[in-house]
């Protein structure tokens, strides 16, 4: 080879390298992904939204949400009460302000808890193989075989309803999902011809676990994040309605809807409020899910 | 000319938006006589599949707009309606690809994937078609051919599969058979076999082979006329014997120096610098003046036409034009 | 030249370790007993169709997956007696370049990621700049122009992509390198460049190498020796003139008549192999060669040909090849 056929040859890398699109960083391209969409904007504001409000609720409602007044009950929406009162004349709309930080706390924590010991699992179970893995799997196939409701149920009779054990139950019952999906995404991500690649190379287990590993099996996981956070603020819901979640006279999105069912026939706006709040929130998380799911895919994000 | 089985003119496919065209096929002609094999060489980025595909009516219109003239056995494929096209597909033309496991049913038995091949095109009686069926794999070499019917396409090996792909693409002794990369995935090995199985179909069916691939030492083996591709167009095309004796484009004379053989005592292997640039950044010009060791200033402004410089034998560059001038 | 490597006796078996129910897969024999020395700065070829067990040796001689049978030395250390963390400090003396230019690169991260990996293993890159610094030298030394350093794999082309594998193996500046079928998913115009490549750096970098493919002819202008694998054994060993020029085993003759030259006089004359190569999990008694050889005779099915010497520095197994004579055998060997 001649120097001039060299110089041919990086001549005409230069002619390719201008013609190469510019690699968008990490910043533009969430922005591009993430909110070039408008449905995943308009579902990130609401959520940003809807922590707001649980944060500042103290500030943002207008009434004390435990405040009863037998002279206020029932009350249809007016001006003092935007969503009108409850049977016990307590101002609904304070009350879905102020039940929005446990139904949150508990969409949002339960979820990540769960994911975090969820892949931990999963991935050790995954990348271990072995006894290891057999070990872990039965465990998981244990677990999974409760139904979480039943779980849920079954520890607050036991421990009583606090807020932590509820969190603790949740966590308890979706981490077995999470473990699943990162076995099955660490086993096939394993194979990975780039997997082996590291290995050769030298690198670290804990380092190509957290470098090649994780990044890979990222979008799965969150896709069941955003379902179980949603699954997870109907459950505790649920509980509530059993009476077993967040205790009365406290507020949540779940014991509003259980107070207004028992009191329908009077008024439907507990229930409709409660209702569209929870459908709303769940919805949102939802879409952004897919969306940062469709960030975290190499294929899509183009 | 009753023996021109193939006739593509000016075929141009075209993708994005119509103000500033992606060309990824530009203007290519060349024809295949009714039982001639020609290979279409190139890298990948050529161009070459997709011409093929155009052949087939594969290439999904729109996003692609295609233009020019197909005439098969004088029929214009590119007028025959969509909906017509899988009659000709099978019937008239079969199509090997480069990934046999692919293109084939994981849970449908080999016996009966060449049986629906049949059956699409031909109605018979089922005994008549087992018979035909075994015809086809005896024919393709696959060895056994009454033990495998019931086998499906895990159990073969490659080469193995792509004799079953051949079976299928032969079921209804088509005219046309495209093979795209056939050997490609392929050990040398193997690929001697199926490059002696396609020449073997040739002889006794009679049918004209277009055959797409990367490696000239391929062509050599099998074709009568080569047409070399360079970013969607034709550089070069000849009969074999006049392309290896004489190769006239600096590309094909690249190509062919690239090659690696067995009784080079080189220590180095020639190479063509850089690689097919993307279509979109292709601007006037000949496309390969970046790569090429006999650029002209004229070679930047105006792509060079292709013209016969032998009977047979045209090429498409300046600096053999001036050549032969002088 | 002193010994790099010495593999005594080199065997894998793959045996069927799930919990399935039913019956297990028979054990499968990828590498029987094989046995080589590759020297400092020196390119061994290892050729042969899939299923012959090459890509298992490569990996065997790396330790990616454990030996069953033999061992490997490395600088005359024992590697199956090394630990996990021995072996893992070793790895910055030997690297890999993969068959796949499309896999073995994490589509996820920028190339300057991918090639200074192996750097950041070992601590090599003192600080971001002294990292990007490094990565651009070994871009230029690929023939890549350095700014590409930020991008991701998907906007390259296969022959790129194999540069920045390269890079990548090259980057610790290893003893050793073990090449997986480096060329054979790139076109044959490609093909060109990295052989030629990896030929430079050696010459530069003086590394030894295990260069995997299957076919000879692409072998030819990398190798200073050559191995014919068939069925996890090596059937026939030697230079490479005497391999290309004298071949002894039938296999290795019928490998080299396979390749197709780029010569429309040449075509006829050549030995087609009929079949495929038998599953490694029922290898053929005797000559495991016989049911594809064209030389096949009786005594072929009975005994297993042992590896000869045909000519000082020249193996082959085939009952049909003559053997060196003893008188003139060189008392060296």
């Amino acid at each position: 080879m001649t120097d001039a056929s060299t110089a041919e040859a990086s001549a005409e890398l230069v002619a390719e390298r201008e013609a190469l699109a510019p690699e968008p960083g990490f910043r533009e391209a969430f922005a591009q992904v993430i909110l070039e969409r408008p449905s995943t904007r308009i579902a990130f504001v609401v959520v940003v939204l809807f922590i707001l409000i649980a944060v500042f609720a103290p500030l943002l409602a207008p009434h004390d949400p435990l405040r009863q007044s037998i002279l206020q009950i029932n009350r249809q929406p007016s001006w003092d009460h935007w969503l009108g009162t409850d049977q016990f004349g307590r101002d609904v709309l304070s009350r879905l302000i102020h039940g929005s930080q446990n139904s949150l706390i508990f969409g949002l924590l339960s979820p990540v808890f769960a994911a975090f010991f969820g892949t931990l699992l999963g991935v050790t179970a995954g990348y271990m193989g072995g006894i290891v893995d057999r070990v872990i799997s039965r465990v998981i196939d244990m677990l999974m075989a409760f139904p979480e409701l039943l779980l849920a149920i079954l520890i607050a009779a036991a421990l009583g309803g606090s807020f932590w054990n509820i969190v603790v139950v949740l966590t308890v019952a979706f981490t077995p999902g999470f473990a699943r999906v990162a076995r099955a995404s660490t086993m096939a991500v394993k194979q990975e011809p780039y997997v082996e690649a590291a290995v050769a190379a030298g690198v670290s287990t804990p380092r190509i676990i957290f470098r090649h590993i994780v990044p890979n099996i990222a979008a799965p996981i969150v896709v069941l994040m955003a379902l179980w956070s949603a699954s997870s603020i109907r459950i505790e819901a649920t509980l509530s309605f059993l009476g077993i979640g967040t205790q009365p006279p406290n507020p949540s999105w779940g014991n509003i809807i259980r107070d207004g069912l028992s009191n329908m026939f009077a008024t439907q706006w507990p229930i409709a409020a409660g209702g569209l709040a929870i459908t709303i929130v769940v919805l949102a998380i939802s879409i952004i899910g897919d969306s940062v799911r469709d960030f975290l895919d190499p294929e899509t994000n183009q | 000319m009753s023996d021109r089985l193939l006739d593509i003119r000016d075929l141009s496919v075209e993708f994005g938006p119509v103000a500033r065209p992606l060309r990824v096929v530009d203007r290519v002609s060349f024809s295949i006589d009714a039982g001639k094999t020609l290979g279409i060489v190139g890298e990948s980025g050529s161009g070459k599949s997709m011409t093929a595909l155009s052949v087939l009516r594969l290439v999904p219109e729109p996003p692609a707009r295609i233009s020019g003239q197909i005439l098969f056995d004088g029929r214009d494929l590119l007028k025959v309606p969509r909906r017509n096209m899988p009659a000709i597909r099978g019937k008239d033309i079969g199509m090997i690809f480069q990934e046999p496991m692919a293109s084939l049913n994981p849970l449908m038995s080999i016996g009966d994937q060449i049986a629906e091949a049949i059956m699409l095109h031909e109605s018979m009686s089922a005994d008549r078609r087992r018979e035909r069926v075994l015809d086809l794999l005896r024919l393709v070499g696959l060895p056994d051919p009454e033990g495998r019917l019931g086998a499906y396409p895990d159990q073969f090996s490659g080469g193995m599969r792509q004799r079953v792909m051949a079976a299928i693409a032969m079921a209804c002794n088509p005219r046309l058979l495209i093979a795209d990369e056939p050997t490609t995935a392929l050990d040398v090995t193997i690929q001697a076999q199926v490059l002696e199985m396609m020449l073997d179909i040739r002889r006794r069916f009679n049918s004209a082979i277009l055959l797409i691939t990367h490696d000239l030492g391929v062509v050599a083996e099998v074709c009568e006329r080569v047409v070399v591709m360079y970013a969607g167009k034709v550089v070069e095309d000849a009969d074999v014997g006049s392309l290896f004796a004489n190769a006239l484009h600096p590309y094909t004379q690249g190509l062919l120096r690239s090659v690696p053989s067995l009784t080079d005592t080189r220590k180095r292997l020639y190479q063509i610098p850089g690689s097919v640039p993307p279509a979109r950044t292709i601007k006037a010009g000949c496309p390969f003046r970046p790569r090429c060791p006999a650029r002209m200033d004229r070679c930047a402004v105006e792509m060079p036409p292709l013209v016969p410089y032998a009977p047979g034998h045209r090429a498409a560059c300046w600096a053999v034009s001036k050549e032969m001038a002088e | 030249m002193s010994v790099l490597i010495d593999v005594q006796g080199l065997g894998k078996t793959f045996t069927d370790t799930t919990m399935r129910l039913g019956p297990k897969r028979p054990p499968v024999r990828a590498v029987e007993s094989v046995s080589f020395q590759i020297h400092q700065g020196e390119a061994l070829a290892v050729v042969g169709e899939s299923g012959c067990g090459k890509s298992t040796l490569g990996r065997l001689l790396l330790h990616l997956i454990e030996a069953s049978e033999g061992r490997v030395m490395f600088e005359n250390r024992d590697m199956s007696a090394m630990s996990r963390h021995e072996i893992r400090q070793l790895r910055q003396r030997m690297q890999m370049v993969f068959q796949d230019p499309f896999g073995s690169l994490s589509p996820r991260r920028t190339v300057a990621d991918i090639i200074a990996e192996p750097m950041d293993s070992f601590g090599l890159t003192k600080s971001r700049k002294d990292r990007r610094e490094k990565v651009a030298e070994l871009l230029d030394l690929v023939g890549l122009p350095p700014s590409y350093m930020d991008r991701r794999p998907r906007q390259f082309s296969g022959g790129q992509r194999q540069r920045i594998g390269i890079a990548r193996a090259i980057s610790v500046d290893p003893a050793f390198i073990v090449a997986d079928e480096p060329v054979s998913a790139l076109d044959v115009s490609i093909q060109a460049q990295i052989i030629n490549l990896m030929q430079d750096l050696q010459e530069k970098r003086g590394f030894s190498f295990l260069f995997i493919a299957h076919d000879l002819a692409v072998v030819r202008h990398v190798a200073d020796r050559v191995a014919v694998m068939y069925l996890g054994r090596i059937v026939e060993m030697g230079t490479k003139a005497q391999i290309y020029s004298s071949p002894h085993h039938p296999y290795t003759e019928a490998l080299m008549s396979a390749a197709p030259r780029p010569d429309p006089a040449a075509r006829s004359n050549r030995i087609i192999l009929e079949g495929d190569v038998p599953s490694p999990s029922n290898v053929p008694s005797g000559c495991p060669f016989r049911t594809r050889c064209p030389l096949a005779a009786e005594i072929c099915s009975v005994e297993r040909p042992p590896l000869i010497e045909v000519e000082p520095g020249h193996t082959a197994a085939c009952h049909f090849a003559t053997p060196y004579p003893i008188a003139q055998r060189s008392p060296a060997t």
